[in-house]
């Protein structure tokens, strides 16, 4: 008999356990560790060329003075400083230095314009704003007359800036100086003002960006952030040893980044390696080649079709070989999957494949070391997973969201469900639902709220501690859990069918040639789709094939381009019933950057502002 | 590909797909443009962006990996440098290369090298000195003795000579004071339109490039990212701040950081 499909699932149902941790907070947890691994590297920043490290003694006595700095200029426990700034060491430095003196961190996507900061700096009431160099400083200096409660503003990297005298505007080595003699005074400050405030209270606010009006500040204390913490060693990180090598490069604003690029390693003993700038991912992937890497989905379709494209200029012999090994390891992960033991023709044949193939694939994208592969923040093809399991990276999929501390479903590490999100962690309840099949998540990890908007956050959490997800789903009788959509995407045709674009959209996503599609087809006849094509395959196609094209406009608008992405969404197509499939597909014609504003800052579309803006197109396509 | 452009006639030249390399390293990656009969069109880059390399692969000194280069409907792609030239193609490369110890008038007969009408290259030398009186002063003089602006006035006589429908000029700019770089421009002009010679110009002097020239692309890292008339380009935001040096300095009066480039 199967099971009562809104039941209250949780983790601790399949043996996965919190464990008990010997601190209460972020920065005891970081003391904690300087304690016991003192000058062991902690983190690594490439500079001019060259990887810098950094001790977790350095770091301790950085993160003491910034924070002494912050206090003898007047920060008090519970005030709030913004960090302005690319993923970088000083972010994480900042973070844990005002963490450490009680006051509370806010992040402020580097690609915000001026008006989103002055935004974001207003609501949360930020008293300090630490920016990264002269061009985040540009965007405070045009909106400073709007920020009189910002007290002065930290610049990191001083460069250019030697001409420019501002008493509101230090340096971050001047700080840190400040810092120093505040300690010689107090030395005992940061031991002091660590116990200022209660680990039940705001110590980190994260804006969710928005899709739709204004970002929400969430509310997140040190309890959320040990909540999360707590249910690692036997969910993420089961049968994985400490330490390790990271690599982080999504905005540390952004709360998976934040987990797993600045607290995790914490909790984990393992070496951050910051990259130079977004567009060296993958190349500084290759020289770290870490031992857990976390990307979002875009990042690891980048991947993928980074070696197909590459297998297309391979010659002959190579390709078969490939073949052959990637349809032997398929085959091994498939047991994998159904949790049986691989018959010995199998294992040997997959030993051949992997020594003779796979393992220099995996060399090939630094991935030869990688024990987890997380991905996460946005939805997944679950060919593309397959693709990994068969090269060997086991890869998962983790969801939560900014209101859950990022804690959420894992999948675990034997009898991972492709298309699933897996299970609740542990500590955790979830359920669907009943009627609108709404997630619904109760846990430790559930945020204190939204900042300002006491209504937002009754309408979210509900007076039994209920975290209404946005996320419509259902789950299985193993208790995985399956998101069909975001709750306010779901599509209504005019023929009254009810379709949830992302699964779609997802099926497109794994082309190489498309980046990012929006479904459209709300109480209209049929669906169309809006696509954004991956520049560098596409151009690459175009190249090979003799087509010819100027700039980016032109190469969407060219026959053979066109062709293309009509047979990529022919072969959706055939995979979806009759009423759900797309008759007519639009091409952006302007190549997006983070900078714009229909991309999130994780790169993905904004389906609200993109049906708005590309209005006309779509209009075009019911014509 | 837009077909903008001012006075807009027949394509005159085409690129398509046209790949060159100097070795296993590849200094044009593709690029698709057209040149339309009479008008003046320049590519704009950086050093180093293969701006010589397109103009070095139309006039069949460098043979292509891939592409091809249609010139007035006729398949050129790796022909002899020679045989373009008599199709009406001439070349006037960077660093002008006259030869220096020819004479002025030498290095004129040497660009019409090609051509047996006589009193036709009579005539045309005579409207070189018309349009550089300083090459008929000099005209007995070593070239080699001449200055590097009126070496370049040579380069482009010399070019003239052979009678083309289509001139590549490669930085007719390069080292030149502001004042000769405006003259010479000004000549540039005149030849296109006293002579109905179609100019395909390459420089990194945006400004003067911009002004002058009917339609343009950009050039980047070997692939072309705007392609559009002069009159639009200089008005794009990426143009005015990377070419043409004008930008927002924002509030501190100055700034150092850059925008990223969008092309748009």
């Amino acid at each position: 008999m199967s099971k009562d499909p809104h039941r209250i699932v949780t983790g601790e149902e399949f043996g996965w356990k919190t464990e008990p941790l010997p601190y209460k907070s972020i920065p005891e947890l970081f003391r904690l560790r300087v304690k016991e691994l003192g000058d062991a590297t902690m983190m690594r920043q490439k500079e001019l060329g060259i990887w810098r490290s950094y001790t977790w003694n350095e770091v301790h006595a950085i993160v003491e003075e910034i924070g002494a700095g912050l206090v003898s200029l007047g920060f008090e426990p519970g005030e709030v400083a913004s960090v302005l700034a690319n993923t970088c060491r000083e972010w994480v430095w900042c973070d844990l230095a005002v963490q450490s003196v009680g006051g509370v961190c806010n992040g402020i996507y580097p690609t915000d314009a001026a008006k989103q900061v002055e935004y974001l700096c207003s609501d949360s009431r930020s008293v300090y704003l630490l920016v990264e160099d002269d061009e985040q400083l540009d965007k405070y200096l045009e909106i400073a007359e709007h920020l009189p409660q910002v007290r002065r503003v930290i610049v990191f990297d001083m460069d250019g800036l030697a001409n420019f005298h501002d008493e509101r505007v230090i340096s971050l080595d001047q700080l840190r100086e400040l810092g120093r003699l505040h300690l010689k005074q107090r030395p005992q400050l940061i031991q002091e003002r660590s116990n200022a405030r209660d680990p039940g209270e705001v110590a980190v606010l994260v804006y969710t960006s928005g899709t739709t009006g204004k970002p929400k500040g969430a509310m997140i204390s040190q309890n959320n952030i040990i909540a999360v913490l707590s249910g690692l060693s036997t969910t993420l990180y089961e049968g994985v040893e400490r330490g390790g090598e990271r690599i982080a490069f999504l905005p540390l604003c952004h709360i998976a980044e934040r987990l797993i690029g600045a607290f995790i390693p914490l909790e984990r003993g393992s070496v951050v390696n910051f990259v130079e700038n977004p567009e060296t991912v993958f190349e500084n992937l290759r020289e770290v080649r870490p031992h857990l890497f976390f990307a979002v989905p875009r990042v690891w379709e980048k991947i993928y079709s980074q070696v197909s494209i590459g297998l297309s200029e391979a010659d002959k012999m190579q390709k078969l070989a490939y073949g052959w090994a990637l349809h032997v390891g398929s085959e091994y992960a498939k047991c994998t999957l159904e949790r049986r033991d691989p018959p010995a023709p199998l294992r040997w044949r997959y030993w051949l494949a992997r020594t003779l193939v796979l393992e220099n694939v995996k060399r090939m994208i630094g991935m030869d070391r990688v024990e987890v592969g997380l991905t996460g923040a946005a939805p997944i093809s679950p060919e593309l997973i397959r693709w990994y399991m068969a090269l060997g990276i086991p890869l998962r999929e983790g969801w939560g969201m900014t209101e859950t501390t990022g804690g959420g479903t894992q999948t675990p590490r034997y009898g991972l469900k492709p298309g699933s999100i897996g299970r609740p962690g542990p500590g955790l309840q979830m359920r669907i639902a009943e009627g609108s099949n709404e997630i619904l998540l109760r846990g430790p990890n559930v945020i204190l709220g939204y900042l300002n908007l006491p209504e937002k956050t009754a309408e979210t959490i509900d007076a039994d501690g209920w975290l209404h997800t946005g996320d419509v789903g259902h789950v299985d009788d193993d208790g995985y859990f399956y998101i069909t959509d975001r709750m306010k995407d779901i599509i209504i045709t005019a023929g009254g069918k009810n379709i949830t674009p992302s699964e779609l959209e997802n099926e497109l996503k794994f082309s190489p040639y498309i980046t990012d599609a929006v479904v459209v087809g709300d109480k209209r006849p049929y669906l169309v789709v809006l696509i954004m094509i991956d520049q560098e395959n596409v151009e690459k196609f175009a190249q090979d094939h003799d087509i010819p094209f100027s700039n980016y406009a032109s190469l969407t608008q060219t026959r053979e381009v066109q062709d293309l992405i009509q047979k990529e969404l022919e072969r959706v197509n055939a995979k979806f019933a009759r009423v759900e499939q797309i008759k007519k597909f639009y091409l952006l014609q302007t190549q997006l950057t983070a900078e714009d504003e229909e991309l999130t800052p994780t790169m993905k579309l904004k389906r609200k502002l993109v049906e708005k803006k590309y209005a006309e197109a779509i209009e075009a396509m019911y014509r | 590909m837009s077909v903008v452009g001012s006075g807009a006639g027949e394509v005159i030249l085409a690129l398509a797909n046209v790949e060159s390399a100097y070795g296993p390293i590849k200094a044009i990656r593709g690029v698709s443009l057209k040149v339309r009969r009479g008008e003046i069109a320049t590519v704009l880059g950086s050093n180093g962006a293969g701006k010589s390399t397109i103009l070095k692969t139309i006039s069949g000194i460098i043979d292509p990996s891939r592409g091809t280069v249609t010139y007035k409907g006729e398949n050129i792609t790796g022909l002899d440098p020679s045989q373009i030239v008599r199709m009406g193609l001439s070349h006037v490369p960077e660093g002008r290369e006259v030869f220096p110890l020819l004479s002025v008038r030498d290095n004129l007969l040497m660009g019409a090298y090609t051509r047996n009408d006589r009193d036709a290259v009579a005539r045309d030398m005579e409207t070189a000195y018309t349009y550089f009186p300083i090459l008929k002063e000099r005209a007995a003089q070593d070239a080699g003795l001449l200055s590097g602006g009126q070496q370049q006035m040579l380069a482009i006589s010399r070019a003239m000579m052979a009678a083309p429908e289509l001139m590549l000029l490669d930085e007719p700019s390069l080292g030149l004071s502001p004042k000769l770089t405006r003259d010479i421009f000004e000549i540039v002009v005149r030849i296109n339109r006293e002579r109905g010679t179609t100019m395909l110009l390459v420089e990194q002097n945006a400004n003067m490039a911009l002004n002058v020239a009917d339609h343009g692309y950009v050039l980047e890292s070997g692939r072309i990212v705007m392609d559009d008339s002069c009159a639009v380009l200089r008005e794009a935001e990426d143009i005015k701040e990377f070419y043409l040096g004008k930008k927002d300095t924002g509030v501190r009066g100055e700034r150092r950081w850059k925008k990223k480039k969008t092309w748009r």
